[in-house]
């Protein structure tokens, strides 16, 4: 495996790129009709700013922990009769 | 280097795939049934679909030296239409001892719906039933989680079930544990946007480790490219990884798993 100065070296230029990128991302947002007030309250780019908190908080296993910020953390359905009696068969 | 793309929907890919694949070094495929980007209007459509997956694919895969294989199934998202998902799983067994056909594919969960789940588990049990492998789609974006931890759920609490003659396939960062600690086959789907970038699912090659894991493009109508497999094995040998362990993930695990099949006749290299 290459060491951490070699894959900074590797992939710095791409870091920048996607950091610029989303600053990008955000500032055509407020530019556009209404974006400023999705910035401050659409759900979605709530779930962004927490993710942003994750890459910079000095934690590992930071790509699984934004994963679960955008994921559905709400129990599965109830299962039918049928289903429970099929799965013990 | 040989390769073999694991999962990728060539019915909806030219035949300048087919020939970049073959460029590449691509030599087998394996085609899960899928959905095909629009839910169809009765059983007989999918009856012409197995058709294209066992007779139409292989012969149009082979004119460019690729040795092609199928999954059949009612896919995970026309699955929330029970009725019609039972009369297309009635057309499944006498397809099973085709030459082409591996097993029950891909199965699982799109919405994390209870009709998604009654036909999961009855496409399961057809499976147990005719010691077919599985191959097991997992949900995308944020259902992801849910539906992995469902499907894992599922298939640990029936004892018909060996895990590693069933492979979860799309794991990311946040579900590989869930498939790889139960002691299933994982797959890594290399997207350019909605699943793992080369760069991400090399990542994952070197904190989880290479055993029982495949590697593919998942290619189908969608935004994806059979060169992101062939992206990925370039990146895990940029970062120094080994000719074998190359060939390890890209052509003998998958060797590996589909090998359980008697069907399929390609064997891993300097296997002992």
């Amino acid at each position: 495996m290459r060491s951490g100065k070699d894959t900074l070296e590797a992939t710095y230029l791409e870091m920048r790129q996607r950091a610029l990128s989303l600053a990008a991302d955000m500032d055509r947002l407020e530019r556009a009709a209404g974006g400023l007030d999705l910035l401050n309250d659409d759900p979605g780019i709530a779930k962004l700013k927490k993710a942003l908190a994750v890459v910079t908080d000095g934690k590992s296993g930071r790509a699984a922990r934004v994963q679960m910020i955008f994921s559905d953390v709400t129990p599965p359905p109830s299962r039918s009769k049928r289903s429970e009696s099929s799965r013990s068969s | 280097m040989k390769l073999i793309d694991p999962h990728i929907h060539c019915v909806s890919r030219t035949t300048d795939d087919y020939q970049f694949m073959a460029r590449c070094g691509v030599v087998a495929v394996s085609e899960p049934a899928f959905w095909a980007g629009f839910d169809r209007s009765s059983a007989s459509a999918f009856a012409d679909y197995f058709r294209q997956l066992t007779d139409v694919e292989p012969k149009r895969a082979a004119r460019y030296g690729i040795d092609h294989y199928c999954w059949l199934c009612i896919n995970a998202k026309e699955a929330e239409n029970v009725s019609l998902s039972r009369e297309v799983i009635q057309l499944i067994p006498p397809l099973l001892d085709h030459p082409r056909v591996l097993g029950i594919g891909e199965i699982g969960l799109n919405k994390n719906t209870r009709n998604e789940i009654t036909i999961f588990e009855e496409q399961v049990d057809l499976a147990a039933r005719t010691n077919q492998l599985i191959l097991i789609h997992t949900p995308h974006l944020e259902d992801k989680h849910k539906g992995t931890s469902i499907i894992v759920d599922i298939l640990k609490n029936d004892r018909r079930i060996s895990p590693g003659r069933v492979l979860i396939d799309h794991c990311e960062e946040h579900t590989i544990r869930l498939a790889k600690e139960a002691g299933f086959w994982c797959g890594l789907t290399i997207y350019p946007v909605t699943k793992v970038t080369p760069q991400r699912g090399v990542d994952i090659l070197e904190a989880f480790g290479t055993e029982m894991i495949c590697v593919n493009s998942a290619s189908d109508w969608g935004d994806s490219h059979p060169a992101m497999l062939v992206d990925t094995a370039l990146e895990f040998g940029r970062r120094g990884h080994s000719a074998t362990e190359i060939e390890k993930v890209f052509y003998n695990n998958p060797c590996e798993f589909f090998g359980q099949s008697a069907k399929w006749k390609l064997k891993a290299e300097n296997a002992s």
